[in-house]
């Protein structure tokens, strides 16, 4: 199936999510397919959630923490600069803080606690995926496109949602326990019950936006993952396991994409040894990867002439991904 | 007698049996609430003390609400038990 043909057939998969390791073109792909969708005539949103995004490069304009930024007709894209929203937020717990308290300053212990708590690497992740989630439940797109963060991290998310939600269940039951004693002291005493627990409060909010985080990255009626791969042995073997390892927290794959295959072209050409080599060593891991990923191959991509920056060369690899000069 | 004392007379009466009975019960209660509110606080902000639990994006959510809290339960955490504990 041409990825064409997977877009016609699949119109309520609305998330579509490009994965696969650093450098492979996760990022040219997402550009693409949203330059593809929004000349279709969808609103597109396309953005990324990578510390080291670069959107703004591929379009040629600084759009980093920006928000959505029209770089066509109906084509947006946004980087998301996830150590801005960390700032913001802590801001907004000291601010709570002080206004709960009236205190006028954080009290040193909790300053030094919420500003160790930020530089735990797991931070960074839960914003950006908070983050997403914002722009998701908004609903302002037909579609979103997301460059994801490199496997690694997008598992590690995964597997944090399923803990964080086992944990959260447990801490609310701790936490409904704890209500019952109190209103028993309170009927003993015959005082009034006291008032609403804000806390549990808060833990069921944060169990919501934890589940409809991971809701956005397994919905199998409207995400699409595909992976991204070249034709080299370590890609390979690291896409296969990756893939398991996706299928394991309900990812929806949807397909597999191959990038930069040297042309075929040029095999009838006088080449250096070295470049013989590497068309014959390409042909066996292109064998490999039909055989391996079979019908679920679902694009090849050719090397091309120079690096995938600007509009013009965003169209190219659109009409090379979905035909019809990429309109 | 007049009807003032009778009253106030009633009324130490009733802190006497409340005493007896109803204080030792609340007064288990509260600690028992005591104890799970500092299981609460180390288990989503074990940080303070060193014990990274629940991931720190969230806890600082619940931050704010345990601030009045934290002396008292990084004091219970960190001293020393001795057997008066058991016993009180």
């Amino acid at each position: 199936m041409s990825l064409r043909a997977w877009f016609e057939q699949n119109r309520e998969r609305r998330y579509i999510m490009f994965g696969g390791k650093g450098g492979l073109g996760k990022t040219t792909f997402s550009a693409a397919t949203a330059y593809w969708l929004a000349r279709q005539g969808h609103k597109v949103l396309v953005f990324s959630v990578d510390p080291q995004a670069s959107l703004s490069d591929i379009f040629q304009r600084d759009i980093f923490g920006k928000g959505p930024v029209e770089v066509l007709d109906n084509l947006w894209a946004q980087e998301i600069d996830a150590d801005s929203n960390i700032k913001a937020y802590q801001q907004e717990v000291r601010q709570k803080i002080l206004d709960m308290y009236g205190f006028d300053q954080i009290p040193e212990e909790i300053e030094h606690y919420i500003q160790a708590a930020s530089a735990e690497p797991a931070m960074e992740e839960s914003a950006i995926f908070d983050a997403v989630v914002d722009i998701v439940v908004k609903g302002d797109y037909d579609y979103y496109i997301y460059d994801l963060v490199p496997l690694g991290h997008a598992l590690y998310y995964l597997s944090m949602a399923k803990v964080y939600d086992e944990w959260i269940n447990r801490i609310t039951e701790l936490r409904e326990q704890m209500r019952e004693h109190e209103e028993m002291v309170a009927r003993i005493k015959r005082q009034k019950v006291t008032e609403e627990d804000q806390i549990l409060h808060e833990l069921q909010y944060i169990k919501g936006r934890i589940n409809q985080s991971s809701r956005i990255l397994t919905d199998k009626e409207r995400t699409a993952f595909f992976f991204v791969l070249v034709p080299e042995q370590m890609i390979i073997l690291d896409t296969e396991k990756a893939a398991q390892l996706f299928a394991r927290f309900d990812v929806p794959i949807a397909g597999y994409i191959v990038n930069r295959i040297l042309p075929a072209e040029l095999a009838g050409q006088h080449l250096p040894p070295y470049l013989q080599n590497r068309l014959q060593v390409q042909d066996r891991y292109l064998d490999e990867i039909k055989k391996t990923f079979g019908s679920r191959l679902v694009g090849s991509v050719p090397e091309l002439e120079r690096d995938v920056t600007g509009l013009p060369m965003i169209e190219k690899l659109a009409a090379i991904m979905y035909g019809d000069g990429g309109r | 007698m007049t009807e003032q004392e009778k009253r106030s007379l009633f009324a130490r009466l009733k802190e006497i049996l409340y005493g007896m009975g109803a204080h030792d019960m609340s007064r288990y209660a509260l600690r028992t609430r005591a104890s799970m509110e500092h299981l609460f606080i180390l288990i989503t902000m074990g940080d303070l003390i060193g014990v990274p639990i629940l991931p720190p994006y969230y806890s600082l959510r619940l931050l704010p609400y345990v601030v009045p809290n934290i002396a008292t339960w990084k004091r219970r955490m960190l001293r020393e038990k001795d057997i008066s504990d058991a016993m009180f």
